[in-house]
């Protein structure tokens, strides 16, 4: 092929890194505002500090606040893995009537808009008298989380080749030994990105959270949308600053897990 | 029993787990939304009375027309801006490709909040861009608070989803195709257009539909950068819930939200790639 610069190839390239520029700009340019030492909100900041960081930790509620999302994130998290990788496991291996429904069942909530979830929520918990702020918080997450878990772990499981299980069991190993040694240590790749995935799902609802959590009981994401809806305060840049590095770390682990997995993949055909 | 049923029966029971799970905590809420929405306000008997309600109130006719008209904009301006990236990508070789692909997926996974918040510095008074049209003598223009930064905010919201069904899909284009354009003849610009475009049309549409589906329920870009001409059905939800405490009200929006988004999802389902979108059984 040739590589010579034409004008379609000029203006397809140029467009794309426009667009690619649009979408990290609101991820990245939160950065260098959280470390100005102003105590507004101005690009391009001035000077270099750490006052909205310091703030952060000192103003009453934000450490609360965090340390609430990230102990409901992971339970949310350890509870969907242990219903939904067996789950995936099930639909994937599976051939039995009404498999499909269950599988359309379970990842229903990803196509229901989070809203009509977290009204159902309300309602239910207030007729069920749930009242305790970090159960309802927890159980909300497993729903939201819960799909993705199966999707990820569904798809890591299609592909692990049957024969290597078939293999084992023909050896004489019971099935909890063939899962235990040969079915979950080749998943491992699969479960980390779902958990991180769902992890970070967890730590990030919002709507749901907005719905159903009670006073005293404020995730992170419920008190910085009061704080960007009433008053802006600036140390939502520090706050973005850390989400935004906590994705990217979270992202690049799970492109990593991928690329290595789709490497033995290839490794494997060739 | 025979033995292959046996075996089926103990597969099926690893997914017990989560089905129960999910009956008690997702299907038995959401059944009771759906009750409440055809119930009198008092609880006794039914009625549509909610669902005539909403039809007569001004409000929910003109939130619902202000959300298809959100919806279809950012579903249209994020193809618009998705397609490019996902050809882009395709061209390139897989080592940058993933690259690439972090650029994507940090955006994708960052919080709609920390996305939203910068918006308002991004499209502020004050802000980048004005600062930039400034420069030109341009503007102020405002940003913020009105149509513009909901589109905005939805439409970047949403790219990441259009992109990978579109990626997909140019990826599993055999190549041959367009260099047999190339050969007989076609510049580039037409075999895009007689080749690349018309078999991308199936991501095209499954990405679109999950786009919708997903916009629908959009409730932190409205509240955060949008006016009150910009209110979405979401807002309605949670205003009949929480603040009129009207809740059959509330369920019957909520059921008519529903409603959309399940037509979308089985329209999704028809289209060729798009039932790996909503289960990967597909494959």
């Amino acid at each position: 092929m040739e590589q010579r610069a034409s004008p379609w190839r000029i203006a397809v390239n140029a467009s794309a890194v426009a667009i690619l520029i649009f979408l990290i700009l609101p991820s990245l340019i939160i950065i260098p505002i959280s470390f100005g030492n102003a105590n507004e909100i101005v690009f391009p900041p001035e000077g270099f500090s750490l006052i909205l960081f310091r703030r952060f930790f000192n103003e009453p509620g934000w450490v609360e606040s965090a340390w609430l999302s990230f102990r409901v994130a992971l339970w949310a998290t350890a509870i969907a893995v242990c219903l939904g990788v067996p789950a995936a496991y099930a639909l994937a291996r599976g051939r039995f009537p009404g498999k499909r429904v269950i599988a359309l069942f379970l990842l229903s909530p990803i196509m229901i808009p989070h809203v009509v979830i977290a009204l159902a929520l309300f309602v239910y918990f207030f007729q069920i008298h749930l009242s305790d702020g970090m159960l309802r918080l927890i159980c909300a997450h497993v729903v939201a989380t819960l799909p993705f878990v199966i999707v990820t772990s569904h798809a890591g499981i299609r592909n692990i080749d049957p024969v290597l299980e078939q293999a084992a069991t023909v050896m004489g190993a019971p099935r909890v030994l063939v899962l235990r040694r040969v079915t979950i240590p080749l998943l491992y790749p699969s479960i980390i990105s779902g958990a991180l995935f769902a992890f970070l799902i967890s730590f990030d609802e919002i709507v749901i959270s907005w719905f159903i959590s009670k006073a005293g009981y404020t995730p992170l994401p419920v008190k910085m949308f009061s704080s960007i809806k009433w008053e802006v305060s600036p140390v939502l840049a520090s706050i973005s600053t850390m989400l935004t590095i906590l994705s990217v770390v979270i992202a690049v682990i799970v492109v990593l897990i991928l690329r290595k997995q789709s490497d033995r993949e290839g490794a494997g055909r060739s | 029993m025979t033995p292959e049923l046996r075996e089926q029966v103990r597969i099926a029971a690893f997914a017990a787990p989560a089905t129960l799970f999910m009956l008690v905590m997702f299907a038995v809420p959401l059944g009771d939304v759906f009750l409440q929405s055809i119930s009198t306000k008092t609880g006794a008997g039914f009625s549509l009375a909610a669902y005539a309600k909403i039809l007569n109130t001004p409000l929910f006719t003109r939130v619902a027309y202000t959300t298809i008209e959100i919806c279809i904009g950012s579903t249209i301006y994020a193809f618009i801006l998705a397609y490019p990236i996902a050809y882009f990508l395709a061209k390139q070789p897989p080592a940058r490709r993933s690259f690439c692909m972090i650029l994507i997926l940090v955006p994708f996974w960052t919080s709609s909040l920390v996305k939203s918040f910068a918006f308002t510095v991004i499209l502020g008074h004050a802000g980048v861009v004005n600062d930039l049209l400034g420069a030109f003598d341009v503007g102020p223009v405002k940003m913020l608070y009105n149509r513009i930064g909901v589109t905005v905010g939805m439409s970047h919201f949403l790219i990441p989803f259009m992109v990978f069904p579109i990626l997909a899909n140019l990826l599993g284009q055999p190549p041959e195709l367009a260099k047999a354009a190339a050969m007989m003849g076609a510049g580039k610009l037409r075999t895009f257009l007689r080749v690349t475009f018309p078999l991308s049309l199936p991501g095209v549409v499954a990405g679109a539909l999950l786009v919708f589906i997903l916009s629908l329920g959009f409730y932190i870009v409205p509240a955060l950068l949008g006016s009150r001409h910009d209110v979405m059905l979401s807002q309605l939800v949670d205003f009949y819930a929480r603040e009129i405490l009207d809740w059959p009200m509330a369920s019957a929006i909520a059921v008519v939200l529903t409603g959309v988004a399940v037509i979308a999802a089985v329209l999704l389902s028809q289209v060729r790639g798009g039932a790996s979108i909503l289960s990967k059984e597909a494959r």
